[in-house]
């Protein structure tokens, strides 16, 4: 069993005593007995039973280092990566601007690459690191892309901005910057309604030029 | 969003016998399977996670090059073996999405995507496809982006990948695993046409899963191009797009590979064209004749007829740029 | 103000950086859906999925089952709002969406449920068990396509000089040109938390262009006292002229957090903000234009039909550059607007403006091909020096500089007159212009400047910024006068208990608040020159003037607005002119934004480094809205096919090629003592003419239906 690993909480421990939840289990005996969610709120949902049952017990245990800290959460499956954030951890950096994958507003860092956190189911990211534009600067030195997109007014009104640097050192890192052109294909998932599109590149092509330290 | 059961699989075995289980579908990549889950055309019941699972190697066997079908789509277009061997399919992926998804989505996903048709996605529009009986909005409605090939009048949806379109093109194959064991399918043959059941994408039985592709060799290599012709220069479906893959030697064509995206319910292979190119010159004039022999069949829309001016103008566009004319 | 504003061809490195930039960039800057009052629950909107009738029943019983949910709101069910009193004259539209007030549905969208529950992931879900049942009438949501269709606003053509003039003219041309509807769609959802501080107290962190108008709207609203509603707006997220006024789900936020009596926060939804915070509406047009062999225009006839609801009606000049762009002797001018199923449309950025230039500057272009004079020269020609209207002259006008200037920086020499002359790699090269005009308003502002016992300066007002560098530019114009560095000056706005300010709209703000902040900042450096008495100096050490004269601060509150004398003498306005090269595919009708030179003429610039990204920002505004943008409804349904990011197309990063920014620089000494006036809405003005007429001069195909995509070229 690899409930320990996740380091269930006491009621979840209780839950386990659940007949119910214990055959649930049992049958299926071939997939990892990870945390579950319970089944009596599944079988709620399933049924359309009243709703109200399935509201007791419908979260999951959710470790994730965030910007160098561990955090230990309890989760529901269906949350996103960025709810998760904005609304449980309250890092608001990280911004929703469609919430399905079609603007980068909401790129974050999970081990080291960059992700749409809006397509990110939360529990997903166990046990892996996740950086967000909180956890960029160390102190008050800001990170160098920070620092360029402040110098080269890679913004205006600030909404893409956490989504469009978390994206260009990731641009960077990923080799995707040698050129204006290469920059602005790989820098094409983030949208910026304001049209700080050429600040934006001259900023990374600047971060770039000045060899910046990943 | 349905609340659901999450669950992680040890092994493709205990993939299959929950996938087996009605309204259990598997995760990856989520890309799009969280996007469907959040406007309500789908909503599982349980989730089945693969993510951990061995199946993300790409390697070379003996029947050409393995790509595991949870490799990431980022990472087979940057992989050494594949720029090498199959430049086509490194194309066809930096073509698509954002770089933020293509870290997502693994091949397996890709090839899994449903339809971007906006009927699809709205869960107040009717859609055959999302909820069979209920008409197809798209016939009679705004059908700009949608098929001239293969259409039934239950759906005249596109497939959006163009990750399969090359695969398509470099006659990949699919290896399957499912209660039965493992099988191979023709990767042209892996994706259906709607006819009267649009409801189903592919060829996947019931508790089948996708282990990966395979690629056989070949000597396209070095004529090769992914031509995506689309409304802004990137982060867009296609209008059309062209996988054109030839083996010219001695100033002769040998061999051609042509499909195209953005036309139909499946990567649309060009078999007619690529017969008719084998013997001749790659010349602007060979590749603009060629080109019209794959407009056969073509059915177009109120809105979206340009696609038989656009799809022939983009095949000799493809061939110009994959035998070095441009 | 910066000492050497570049001239030339300024630099992204320019000038001084955003005083708030840090806080972007470290994701601290917080925006209207980022505040955690204690007890927050959230709200989320179902929409109605018809566009015409009435709703019969509304099924609640399975979301109010569903975990988490606290209250489930429809008008069958919900609280009346005060303020939301059906008028007591029937008029012929009943105005803005009282929402959850009754059972009519206006528009395919219009919320008709809003559930509360205690996470945001159960509001969404409990959402989605909502299920309405409709009486369905039949809807009409097809835009206007000729001039009798549609009522006309402001009653009778305008003419100027005689009708239709343009008629008699030896070198002629009429053409109709369509703007489909376009979606603002700033970056961050439209979003708003409610939390009532008491039975009649209210604090709301809203997406609102203008704190005190909203706080005045809602207490309106809501039947209490203006001052116990305070409206914050610290940070927003674009705009573009969405959040110019109070919204349906605002008060619906509102209504909720009274009735859960917990702070409730709702963000809409992308396809909401395709429906319900307003759009710049299809206008259907068609431009009459006559000359004489030397290019001399005999006349203009510009008709105009916008979209606007069934329930309210949204008018805004599209005309308006006919009348005043030209030394144009006669000038017939016919707006009308159609009443559509649809949300009311609203201002967006350019707004009418940019609509009517579009159409007015490609006609013109058409009209150059035709006389055989070049477009920058036939714009020479028929140069107005004086406002056409009105006789008046300006209080500044260098537009001739600014084509020159553009021409010069673009290679305007490069561009053939004859169209599809140009090839270079298989592509078709061509070159277009456009340009526009705006007013230059000024309103009236309230400052207070704080000088504190440390030397540093507090500005405070309510405005807000949406996006252009406001504060940046204030603090500028306070250390100007002030004779103090930049980081000691202290911006502090976004809040409607500080002192007035109007909406950030119409390009105002910097010739507004600005003028008050000079103004203020003024009378506060005089009071200290006072205290020191023989006059001062220029530079008072003002931390040592407080300490000798044992004070522990110095303030003023300063009133400012533009003085009646100006107005009454001069035409105020802003230019612009945008050249474009293109390059077109010939076989896959593929456009490639090649270069772009924008040229402002828009008094004194401010804040070089804010300025430059506005002008580039609005020019790609103009390039979305030449190539791509498109927001379809069908009319079966009624409803959006594209109301998301993936298939309403913005430019996106590949789009963009480097852009040129230049401005003429040139005080307008009759607006403010900065000599500044607005560019917002210039700088998108005018851009996409610049685009089309750069495409047939590459293609010889002129698209006068935007966008112009792919398939309209092959």
């Amino acid at each position: 069993m690899e409930n320990e690993k996740f380091g269930m909480d006491a009621r979840q421990q209780t839950d386990l005593k659940d007949p119910s939840r214990r055959s649930f289990i049992k049958q299926s005996s071939l997939l990892t007995a990870v945390a579950l969610t319970p089944a009596t709120a599944l079988k709620a949902a399933e049924d359309h039973l009243d709703e109200q049952i399935a509201g007791v017990l419908e979260k999951l245990p959710l470790r994730m280092e965030v910007n160098g800290e561990m955090h230990n959460l309890s989760v529901e499956p269906r949350a996103t990566l960025l709810d998760i954030l904005r609304e449980e951890m309250d890092l608001t950096g990280t911004k929703k601007g469609c919430d399905h994958g079609q603007c980068g507003a909401c790129t974050v860092h999970v081990d080291g690459q960059r992700v749409n956190s809006c397509l990110t189911l939360g529990i997903m990211v166990n046990g892996k690191k996740v950086t967000t534009i909180e956890g960029l600067a160390k102190g008050d030195v800001l990170h160098p892309m920070q620092e360029a997109f402040l110098k080269h007014d890679g913004f205006q009104c600030g909404y893409c901005t956490p989504g469009q640097i978390m994206s260009a050192v990731a641009c960077i890192n990923e080799g995707h910057a040698n050129s204006e052109g290469e920059i602005r294909e790989y820098m094409s998932g983030n949208i910026c309604r304001c049209g700080a599109y050429p600040n934006i590149v001259n900023a990374i092509m600047d971060v770039k030029n000045g060899g910046m330290e990943a | 969003m349905k609340q659901f059961q999450y669950v992680k699989a040890s092994s493709n075995a205990g993939v299959i016998t929950a996938i087996s289980k009605p309204g259990t579908k598997i995760i990856a990549g989520g890309t799009n399977l969280v996007d469907l889950m959040k406007r309500g055309v789908t909503a599982p019941d349980r989730l089945v996670d693969i993510t951990h699972l061995p199946l993300k190697s790409i390697n070379i066997t003996g029947k050409g090059l393995h790509i595991g079908a949870l490799a990431l789509n980022s990472v087979v277009a940057e992989n050494a073996l594949v720029v090498e061997k199959h430049p086509l399919l490194a194309m066809a992926l930096k073509a698509g999405a954002s770089p933020q998804l293509r870290n997502m989505a693994t091949v397996g996903g890709n090839m899994m995507q449903r339809t971007r048709c906006t009927y699809f996605y709205d869960t107040a529009m009717p859609c055959n496809k999302r909820a069979p009986g209920t008409g197809c909005g798209a016939i009679g409605g705004i059908n700009r982006m949608h098929a001239i090939f293969g259409t039934s009048s239950k759906c005249i949806a596109v497939h959006p990948s163009d990750m399969c379109v090359a695969l398509a093109a470099l006659d990949a194959t699919v290896i399957i695993a499912g209660p039965k064991g493992q099988r191979t399918l023709q990767f042209t043959e892996f994706h259906r046409l709607p006819g009267e059941h649009p409801e189903l994408d592919n060829h996947l039985a019931t508790g089948e899963m996708i282990l990966s592709v395979e690629i056989p060799d070949n000597n396209f290599a070095k004529n090769s191009y992914y031509l995506k012709v689309r409304d802004r220069q990137s982060y867009a479906f296609a209008l059309v797009s062209v996988a054109a893959a030839l083996d010219i030697q001695n100033g002769v064509i040998r061999g051609a590979r042509l499909a195209m995206g953005g036309v139909a319910h499946k990567p649309w292979r060009l078999f007619e064209v690529e017969k008719s190119l084998i013997g001749k010159k790659p010349t602007e004039e060979n590749f603009a004749q060629a080109a019209q022999l794959a407009m056969q069949g073509a059915k177009a829309y109120e809105y979206n007829a340009f696609k038989l001016k656009l799809a022939p103008a983009t095949i000799a566009e493809a061939l110009k740029h994959a035998s070095g004319l441009v | 103000m910066e000492e050497a504003i570049k001239t030339a061809i300024p630099s992204s490195a320019d000038g001084m950086s955003r005083i708030d930039g840090r806080a972007k960039v470290t994701g601290k800057a917080k925006y209207a859906a980022e505040y955690r009052p204690d007890g927050l629950a959230y709200g989320v909107l179902a929409g109605s999925t018809i566009a015409k009738g009435t709703v019969t029943a509304i099924d609640i019983a399975r979301a109010e089952k569903a975990p988490g949910v606290l209250a489930v709101v429809t008008h069958f069910n919900s609280p009346k709002v005060p303020g939301h009193q059906k008028p007591k004259k029937p008029t012929k539209k009943a105005g803005p969406i009282l929402v959850f007030n009754d059972n009519v549905i206006h528009y395919n969208g219009q919320p008709i449920a809003m559930v509360i529950a205690d996470t945001y992931e159960r509001a969404l879900y409990a959402a989605s068990l909502v299920k309405a049942t409709y009486n369905k009438q039949a809807h009409d949501t097809k835009p206007p396509s000729d001039i009798s269709m549609g009522i006309a606003p402001w009653g009778k053509d305008s003419v100027r000089g005689e009708a239709d003039a343009w008629k008699n003219a030896p070198f002629k041309l009429e053409q109709e040109y369509v703007i489909p509807t376009e979606v603002h769609n700033p970056m961050e959802l439209h979003a708003i938390i409610a939390k009532w501080d008491g039975a009649d107290k209210l604090t709301v962190w809203d997406k609102t262009q203008g704190t005190q108008a909203t706080r005045d709207d809602i207490a309106k609203a809501f039947n209490i006292p203006a001052a116990n509603v305070q409206v914050i707006a610290k940070f927003v997220g674009g705009a573009f002229g969405s959040a110019l006024q109070v919204w349906p789900h605002e008060i619906a936020a509102i209504l909720g957090a009274k009735l859960v009596r917990r702070p409730v926060k709702l963000v809409l939804h992308r396809q909401d903000m395709f429906t319900s915070v307003g759009h710049r509406p299809y206008t259907w047009q068609k431009v009459g234009i006559g000359a004489t062999a030397d290019g001399k225009l005999v006349g203009i006839t510009h008709e105009a039909v916008g979209q606007t609801s069934t329930y309210e009606d949204f008018a805004e000049g599209p005309i308006n550059v006919s009348k005043g762009l030209y030394a144009c002797p006669n000038v017939t001018t016919r707006y009308k607007l159609l009443s559509l199923n649809i949300g009311t449309p609203t201002w967006m950025r350019g707004p009418g403006e940019a609509t009517g230039a579009f159409a007015l500057e490609s006609a013109l272009d058409e009209l150059s091909y035709q006389v055989k004079i070049d477009p920058v020269q036939l714009r020479l020609i028929n140069y107005a020096k004086v406002d056409p209207e009105n006789g008046k002259p300006y209080s500044s006008k260098y537009l001739d500089e600014a084509y020159k200037m553009g021409a010069d920086q673009i290679g305007w020499e490069n561009r053939r007159q004859e169209a599809g002359a140009v090839k270079k790699d298989g592509w078709l090269v061509g070159y277009g212009m456009g340009g526009g005009m705006f007013g230059a308003y000024r309103d009236s502002a309230t400052v207070k400047a704080v000088m504190r016992a440390d030397g540093t300066l507090l500005l405070q007002t309510a405005v807000t910024d949406i996006g252009p560098g406001t504060g940046t530019a204030m603090v500028l114009i306070a250390a100007d006068i002030m004779g103090l560095p930049a980081d000691k000056i202290k911006f502090e706005m976004g809040d409607s208990s500080l002192p007035n300010a109007p909406m950030q709209g119409g390009s105002a703000t910097t010739a507004t608040v600005g003028g008050a902040v000079y103004d203020a900042c003024t009378e506060l450096k005089q009071k200290f020159q006072k205290l020191i008495g023989n006059g001062g100096t220029d530079n008072p050490d003002y931390a040592k003037i407080l300490s000798d004269k044992n004070l522990a601060g110095l303030d003023v509150t300063t009133q400012s607005s533009l003085g009646a004398d100006a107005q009454n003498k001069y035409s105020m306005q802003a230019w612009s002119v945008h050249f474009t090269r293109v390059l077109v595919h010939p076989a896959t009708g593929v456009v490639k934004i090649d270069k772009v030179v924008s040229v402002a003429d828009s008094g004194k610039v401010i804040s070089q480094k804010t300025a430059r990204s506005q002008l580039i920002g609005g020019a790609i505004g103009g390039i979305g809205m030449a190539l791509m943008e498109d927001a379809i409804i069908d009319h079966r349904y009624g409803r959006y096919v594209n109301n998301n990011f993936a298939d309403y197309h913005v430019p996106v990063n590949a789009d963009i090629p480097q852009m040129e920014a230049l401005f003429v620089n040139k005080p307008d000494s009759h607006i403010n003592a900065m000599g500044a006036k607005g560019m917002a809405e210039i700088s998108l003005i005018g851009m996409a003419a610049a685009v089309a007429n750069a495409v047939f001069n590459a293609t010889g195909k002129r698209v006068r239906d935007l966008p112009i995509t792919p398939d309209k070229l092959i």
